[in-house]
């Protein structure tokens, strides 16, 4: 028995003084000793891994502002099947909501057994529509998990196809979208940490950790819809008229280098390349205006004529004996028609299209070291530096390189034993056109980056390979050459400048015999022109061999398009209309 | 008898006594504020949780409005297409121009 105050104080203050060292030595095993283990343990409860939805990508907009490439807001479908209570009725539910076999999807509904009791989880279907989710939604099955994404949506279909292109899942793709993918593409940031049991982080992840996704940048394109729309439409005409299998139409401000339309046959549907691939059917990816080099034929022949010019070895009232051939680096050059022209001048060349007058330049006039300076300051042999995945830098035979022949002097004068795109073919004429000056040819216009900043891309200057002088020389020996053909390029009120080609086809060991490249370039309104188009036919096969020219089939789509286009730009003529 | 009346009716010095009552106010005015402290501390807290649950709320919101945005300009691409404009220009009556003149004006 206790006995006194003091006594049951003491023991009081001792029973105390026990329970708090009880307690600090219990706290010590917990939180010091045990600390690894709990720790560990703590965080495989409640650490997960968290994010925001997947910010959309960029938009891609035409000059005007209309939507060419934009997102469409869908789910991806999920399941955790070993939550799933009756596989049966779950995949009969299902099935015509995600478009699925009932059969497949009760299989995958299925758990396995050796996974029995722990948590698995299947995808059941991607990108599923609004709609679609709603419905699922609707359900109430608690083990279905629906994750919001994008689809690439292409307001107008195969519209600029080439141009646009796509991006597979991988981050690979082919033009404008893969190569500005790191702007297109936002930013999804995920981060681990302590969640609640609603997934949403705590509040101290939420202060110390940013995760909000920035969507990608948004590009405004120098390409117009409308006249894209309506160049692929004559595009499509004309190969149906002519039998072709393919062909270009691109069309350029030469004065800032914007490529307002640029379309080529054959084409692709970007949002079904998955089936365009599995078929076998790459090749049609690949933009043929800036991708596929061919040989130029007569077209390339105003560019020799500027270099003759510019370099100061021919004047404007040079002239030469044509007697209907060359012979140089041990071939023969003929002219197309086969015929002597006589006594002939820089114009006879360019109007009566003559490979030998070309020829001469280039191999008696110029010589190779010049010839080959001007080409290099066209940009042949190099990239234009559009942004497009894929682009080629054609091919140019220069004199040091091993495969080198002398014949390649005299044939590149008018466009044969030379590869170039149609793009690099009509930056090199645009210098023409624009007072000498080649400016950068681009389709972007503007990005604006999710922030709200705007960075426009102003036209740029990227070589001056001849003088104004000589590009109104050539420009006007261009259209003196369009005045001659009124019948078949006249527009009322405007005044053409241009020449046309047709280039043979090379395979190995020669040319194909009868199949050829049909083409015509030129700009309007000369003297101040605002619009250049080039029109490329392929293999006008459906139509007679005489009629297979560049002449008959090229220059009646170029005046139908160039007139339509110059009404599209709001382009006032130039000339006293004749017409009542 | 209690200790207390014990040691004051038996002489223990009121020296003692009074450093034990400061000890004692010492001893509640820390309680006091520590507890402000406390209470202040969890006030903080509390707010930074609501702050962050907004926040957090908020950055969903963000990501839906992302997508309601994007589902319009799709529906407004769709209402405006080329071949939805084409269709409708032609059921208003509207046909392709085949000739354009330009009116030219003098200048005054």
């Amino acid at each position: 028995m206790l006995r006194g105050p003091d006594v049951r104080l003491r023991l009081i203050t001792v029973l105390l003084i026990a329970t708090l060292l009880l307690i600090v030595g219990q706290l010590v095993r917990l939180q010091v000793l045990g600390h690894a283990q709990h720790h560990t343990e703590t965080e495989a409860l409640v650490h997960r891994q968290y994010a925001l939805p997947e910010p959309p990508w960029g938009i891609i907009l035409d000059r005007n502002g209309n939507l060419l490439v934009g997102n469409l807001p869908v789910y991806n479908v999920g399941a955790e099947v070993n939550l799933v209570t009756d596989t049966v009725m779950s995949a009969m539910t299902l099935a015509p909501l995600l478009n699925r076999p009932a059969k497949d999807l009760q299989e995958v509904l299925t758990p396995p057994i050796t996974d029995a009791g722990t948590s698995v989880w299947r995808p059941l279907a991607n990108e599923v529509s609004e709609e679609t989710a709603a419905k699922i939604r609707e359900l109430g099955w608690f083990w279905i998990t629906l994750t919001p994404t994008w689809q690439r949506f292409y307001a107008e279909g195969a519209l600029a196809s080439h141009t646009l292109g796509f991006v597979n899942k991988e981050g690979l793709g082919y033009g404008l979208q893969a190569f500005q993918l790191r702007f297109l593409r936002g930013n999804n940031l995920s981060q681990t940490g302590p969640v609640s049991v609603q997934s949403s982080p705590l509040a101290d992840e939420v202060v110390a950790k940013d995760i909000l996704p920035y969507p990608g940048t948004d590009l405004r394109l120098t390409l117009d819809r409308t006249i894209q729309a309506y160049i692929e439409g004559e595009l499509d005409i004309a190969l149906q008229e002519y039998g072709a299998s393919g062909g270009t139409i691109l069309v350029l401000n030469p004065r800032t280098g914007e490529i307002l339309a640029i379309a080529s046959r054959p084409n692709y549907e970007p949002y079904r390349y998955p089936d365009h691939a599995a078929a076998g059917e790459e090749a049609l990816f690949l933009d043929p205006a800036a991708s596929v080099p061919y040989e130029p034929g007569s077209v390339f022949k105003v560019l020799t004529l500027a270099a003759a010019l510019d370099s100061g070895r021919a004047t404007t009232d040079w002239s030469y004996y044509d007697n209907g051939k060359l012979e140089y680096g041990g071939i023969k050059v003929y002219n197309a028609s086969r015929g002597a022209y006589g006594q002939q001048n820089l114009f006879g060349i360019i109007s009566e299209s003559l490979n030998v007058g070309a020829s001469v330049l280039s191999t008696q006039v110029m010589g190779a070291e010049v010839f080959y300076q001007y080409l290099r300051a066209f940009g042949f042999g190099q990239t234009t530096g559009i942004e497009v995945v894929g682009e080629s830098s054609g091919l140019v035979h220069l004199p040091s390189d091993w495969n080198w022949s002398d014949s390649y002097l005299a044939t590149n004068a008018f466009g044969q034993g030379i590869a170039v795109t149609p793009l690099q073919l009509a930056a090199a004429v645009s210098a023409i056109a624009n007072d000498g000056v080649m400016m950068q040819p681009h389709i972007i216009a503007e990005r604006r980056h999710s922030d709200g900043r705007s960075v426009a891309v102003l036209p740029k200057p990227i070589s001056q390979p001849i003088s104004a002088e000589t590009a109104h020389a050539v420009a006007e020996i261009m259209a003196q050459s369009v005045d001659k053909k009124s019948d078949s390029l006249e527009i009322p009120g405007y005044r053409l400048a241009g020449k046309s080609g047709t280039a043979q086809i090379p395979t190995t060991g020669g040319y194909e015999p009868d199949s050829v490249i049909a083409s015509f370039i030129g700009f309007a309104p000369w003297p101040d022109p605002q619009v250049l188009i080039l029109v490329k036919i392929d293999r006008p096969d459906g139509i007679p061999l005489a009629q297979r020219w560049g002449e008959y089939t090229a220059v009646p789509v170029f005046r139908r398009v160039m007139e339509r286009v110059v009404v599209l730009m709001g382009v006032p003529p130039n000339e006293t209309l004749t017409r009542q | 008898m209690s200790v207390i009346w014990q040691q004051r009716t038996h002489g223990i010095q009121r020296r003692k006594q009074q450093s034990a009552m400061l000890l004692a106010r010492l001893f509640v005015v820390a309680i006091i504020i520590a507890t402000t402290m406390a209470a202040a501390y969890l006030a903080l807290v509390a707010a930074n949780v609501h702050a962050a649950s907004r926040v957090w709320t908020m950055e969903q919101t963000l990501s839906e409005m992302y997508r309601q945005n994007h589902a319009l300009w799709i529906e407004i691409a769709r209402a405006s297409s080329i071949p939805v404009l084409q269709e409708r220009s032609v059921q208003l009556g509207y046909q392709p121009a085949h000739s354009v003149d330009f009116l030219q004006i003098g200048e005054p």
